[in-house]
């Protein structure tokens, strides 16, 4: 019902599913961004522990900003500085174009800044018959491409050299050569003189000082010390939450920005600036000015708004767009508004409106890999759950959404009516009319349901005799309760043989595809009940043990947030356990190890779930596998195989298609590897590597012949 | 220490000097001139004593070497200091866990001089090196409380890098495509 909506969006996906060569450079840069990042965390000591402290930081310095905020403003007043508080974009514009005037500004030099952007300042400075001119390379070949950028870092990473040249050929009215060098000399040539005769300097900044009333600027280039330092007068437009304490949380902010951006341990100028310097000696010192302007324009909407408060710890460093796996296909230009990525659907929603980051917000698969790169750990998948939630509030769910939101219901019916419900499964035609009506994509091959479920069989099942030393809860989820009973009684018997007494209690399924598309008042019902039901089994010394990724993901990191802190969820989230981490430790603990020569010869790849990752990124099943002789690589592009969860059984293009391409590089490297067996614990990207490589993809259990 | 900072600061593109004396730093800086065939230098936030002997060994090596010093009216900027094709800055301290060289400066002439030539030459002394980045922090703070006003704290790690255009590193773009750090350590 919503989905003419989406038209330009799925003639987007469309043209870069088409045209591969535009996501081949933006992976390429991703897995740059990517990999520098990892380098430089080697070097850095601690490594991601930095996460932590950034975190903290930021978290005391949005909850103390009103008061920051006043602290930087009369320090910066103090040393001269003028400080102007911008309401909204409309009232900054106004500011800058008041000022502009009253200097009589003709030229305004820029160096890059994502606020100015937001607010869209240069189009009003145009108007008006100012040159305002970016001088960050990368911005400035954008302006006189008259695009937008392409990725956040790197925005210009689409024009090849030949075309650069050709851009700065006719901006300059002679020959460029299409070497790098030529063209570096041609720019410095260019942007000389108007560096020289602007009268404004216009900069953002990434920090904002209380302590000092100081600014920090980050750049590469040095245009930014150019900018700030040349013009008589200097405007800094800055958001206001990036304004901090002290001076060691600056110091933190300008390392932990170019570590997550470039893996960079700075850059290699950072600008801290207080008050306005003269420049030489003599009369014309007065005439320089430095202005300050904050920017609210919905920051402090969003920063009473518990759901969306967390967007405030943002430091632009563009990391998220650098994992995000359907970003990588589709790009900036689809993928956002200004802002673009994970952070992007939730700054687009913050300042720009929830409507304009519903129509891109689909595109994300709620992998939940953005939060485990970001360098403040937001919970962006949480926050993008609830701008889903919101628009649907608004505009109604997909028909799709809907389907796959009530995929426990489909199964418990598919379960109870098995045999006609698989028979409609494997009908091409039938698939087909599925398709068509509710969206199920008819090129996947899906698990059949069981009539007789794991609940029951669990129930039937006679009880062990020998000694229980540990009591577990299991928890089982959808897929191996209606399709695959026989891989979670495997689960029990393994922990029943080392000593655990397993009960299967009343509960509910995990519910994530409720988070994924945005149904939370469902996903936070489920929560509460799930904790509610689970909790008392954990205060009576119960561990709770879940065969499916995804399912553990949600128990020990979506239900605390869900419930918003609530003491049952926590109580569950601190005893949540993933299958083969608590195997593992079961058999350390008892002694009892396995017969290491199970599996020798075997080589294996292993491919993580994406919601593995801040559980132990799939060590416990690697460890299980290799204590039984197998040899197991982890395979991996640093991102998703695509699936997203039920995302890839969608049909069409926000579904089926641009899983396929997401999960391309990786069907790739497994072809490639000379591994004899895939091997992953989560039911739904088995479906796709299996479908997608052709390859045998097994369960660790199944390994084993235990299933 | 000094060792850290230079093997960090080369590894960021820059290029390391150390040297035993400000005679020597003089020299090593006449030397630059002279290997790069510069026609005029710039100077900025060095004591007089250095001045002097840059001036003085500029005039054996390079003799016809344009020498600009403070102050800089204000009237002839930011030309005059365009002119120059290399710029030398004294350095406050430096940190050398991340090859940063950290100048203070309250005149955005000096800024300038380390911005605008082609060439950037630090000056630094060898007990002005923090070991640790985080440990800067007590310096900052004390440099910033000296100056109640107006004050610019540039951190410099190498010369002025682009990555721009095919992700290919080239140097020099606005700023400096050569930096240059000039260690006087009496130890050396």
């Amino acid at each position: 019902m919503t989905s003419q909506r989406y038209t330009s969006l799925y003639q987007s996906i469309e043209a870069a599913l088409e045209d591969h060569s535009k996501s081949d450079l933006l992976r390429g840069c991703m897995k740059r961004g990517r990999d520098t990042r990892a380098a430089a965390l080697e070097e850095l000591p601690g490594g991601v522990a930095f996460r932590g402290d950034v975190r903290a930081a930021k978290e005391r310095c949005i909850e103390a900003l009103p008061e920051l905020k006043q602290r930087f403003i009369d320090n910066a007043r103090k040393r001269g500085t003028i400080v102007y508080e911008a309401r909204d974009g409309a009232d900054a514009i106004a500011y800058c174009l008041n000022l502009a005037r009253h200097r009589g500004a003709r030229v305004i030099a820029k160096s890059k800044s994502l606020t100015t952007e937001e607010i869209d300042l240069n189009q009003p400075l145009i108007k008006a018959g100012i040159d305002v001119v970016e001088t960050d390379l990368g911005e400035l070949i954008i302006q006189l491409a008259g695009e937008k950028p392409f990725h956040l870092v790197f925005p210009s990473i689409h024009k090849m050299a030949p075309e650069v040249a050709e851009i700065f050929s006719r901006t300059t009215g002679q020959a460029v050569a299409d070497d790098i060098p030529s063209i570096m000399k041609v720019v410095r040539t260019y942007l000389r003189p108007i560096f020289l005769k602007a009268e404004i300097g216009l900069t953002g900044a990434n920090v904002g000082i209380a302590e000092t009333g100081g600014i920090c600027i980050e750049t590469n280039e040095g245009n930014a010390r150019l900018v700030s330092s040349l013009g008589s007068c200097h405007i800094c437009l800055i958001g206001m939450e990036k304004i901090v304490e002290t001076i060691e949380d600056a110091l933190l902010m300008v390392l932990a920005h170019p570590v997550s951006a470039s893996g960079q341990l700075p850059t290699n100028y950072v600008t801290w600036m207080h008050g306005r310097s003269p420049l030489g000696e003599g009369a014309a010192a007065e005439e320089r000015e430095s202005h300050i302007i904050i920017l609210d324009n919905g920051r402090t909407a969003m920063r009473g708004d518990a759901d969306m408060r967390e967007a405030l710890y943002c430091i632009r460093c563009g990391a998220c767009m650098n994992i995000c796996p359907t970003y990588g296909v589709v790009g900036g230009h689809t993928f956002g508004y200004i802002y673009p990525g994970p952070m992007g659907i939730c700054w687009t929603a913050g300042v720009h409106g929830l409507e304009r980051a519903g129509d891109f917000a689909q595109l994300c698969i709620s992998c939940g890999l953005c939060k485990e790169i970001c360098p403040a750990k937001i919970n962006m998948p949480h926050m993008i759950a609830e701008i889903k939630h919101r628009d649907a509030a608004a505009n109604g769910h997909l028909l799709v959404n809907r389907v796959m939101m009530g995929a426990d219901r489909a199964a418990r019916l598919g379960s109870a009516t098995a045999p006609l419900a698989n028979a409609v499964l494997a009908s091409k035609p039938l698939r087909a009319l599925l398709e068509k009506t509710i969206g199920l994509a008819a090129e996947r091959t899906l698990p059949p349901f069981v009539a007789s479920t794991f609940m029951r069989r669990f129930a039937k099942r006679p009880k062990p005799t020998f000694e229980l030393i540990r009591n577990v809860v299991f928890f089982v989820d959808v897929y191996a309760n209606y399709n695959n009973p026989d891989l979670g009684l495997a689960a029990v018997d393994a922990l029943e043989r080392l000593g655990c007494k397993v009960i299967v209690p009343n509960q509910e399924v995990s519910g994530y595809p409720y988070i994924a598309y945005g149904g939370m008042d469902q996903a936070r019902r489920i929560a509460r009940r799930n904790s509610s039901k689970l909790a008392p089994w954990v205060r009576r010394g119960y561990d709770v043990v879940a065969i499916e990724p995804t399912a553990a993901y949600a128990l020990a990191v979506s239900y605390p947030v869900l419930t918003r802190g609530s003491e049952e969820a926590r109580l569950l989230s601190e005893h949540t356990f993933e299958l083969f981490e608590y195997l593992n430790r079961l058999e350390d603990e008892t002694g009892q190890s396995p017969d290491p020569e199970l599996l020798t010869g075997r080589r294996l790849g292993f491919h993580c779930a994406c919601h593995q990752r801040p559980l132990g990124g799939g060590r416990g099943a690697v460890d299980w596998l290799r204590r039984r002789g197998a040899a197991v690589e982890l395979i991996e592009t640093g991102t998703c195989c695509g699936m997203g969860g039920t995302f890839g059984l969608k049909g069409g293009l926000l579904g089926y298609d641009l899983s396929q391409a997401v999960g391309q590089p990786l069907f790739d490297l497994f072809s490639a590897s000379g591994v004899d067996a895939i091997v992953t614990e989560s039911s739904v990207c088995s479906i796709q590597l299996a479908e997608g490589t052709a390859m045998r993809v097994y369960h660790p259990l199944e390994l084993l012949n235990l299933v | 220490m000094a060792f850290d900072f230079a093997s960090r600061f080369e590894k960021l593109s820059g290029i390391v000097h150390r040297v035993g004396s400000e005679a020597a730093a003089a020299a090593t800086i006449a030397q630059i001139c002279q290997t790069s065939q510069a026609g005029c230098i710039a100077l900025a936030g060095l004591s007089s004593t250095l001045v002097a002997l840059i001036k003085e060994a500029c005039e054996q090596t390079c003799p016809e070497l344009s020498i600009l010093t403070e102050p800089y009216a204000a009237a002839d900027l930011p030309l005059a200091i365009d002119r120059a094709d290399i710029g030398v800055t004294g350095i406050s301290f430096a940190i050398a866990q991340s090859g940063t060289m950290v100048e203070v400066a309250d005149n955005d002439a000096l800024r300038l001089v380390s911005s605008l030539p082609r060439i950037h030459i630090g000056l630094l002394r060898a007990e002005d090196i923090i070991e640790h980045y985080h440990d800067s922090a007590g310096r900052i703070r004390a440099t910033i409380a000296d100056h109640p006003e107006n004050l610019v704290l540039s951190f410099i790690s190498g010369p002025s890098r682009t990555g721009d255009i095919e992700l290919k590193l080239t140097l020099g773009v606005h700023g400096p495509e050569e930096a240059h750090c000039v260690i006087i350590d009496a130890a050396a």
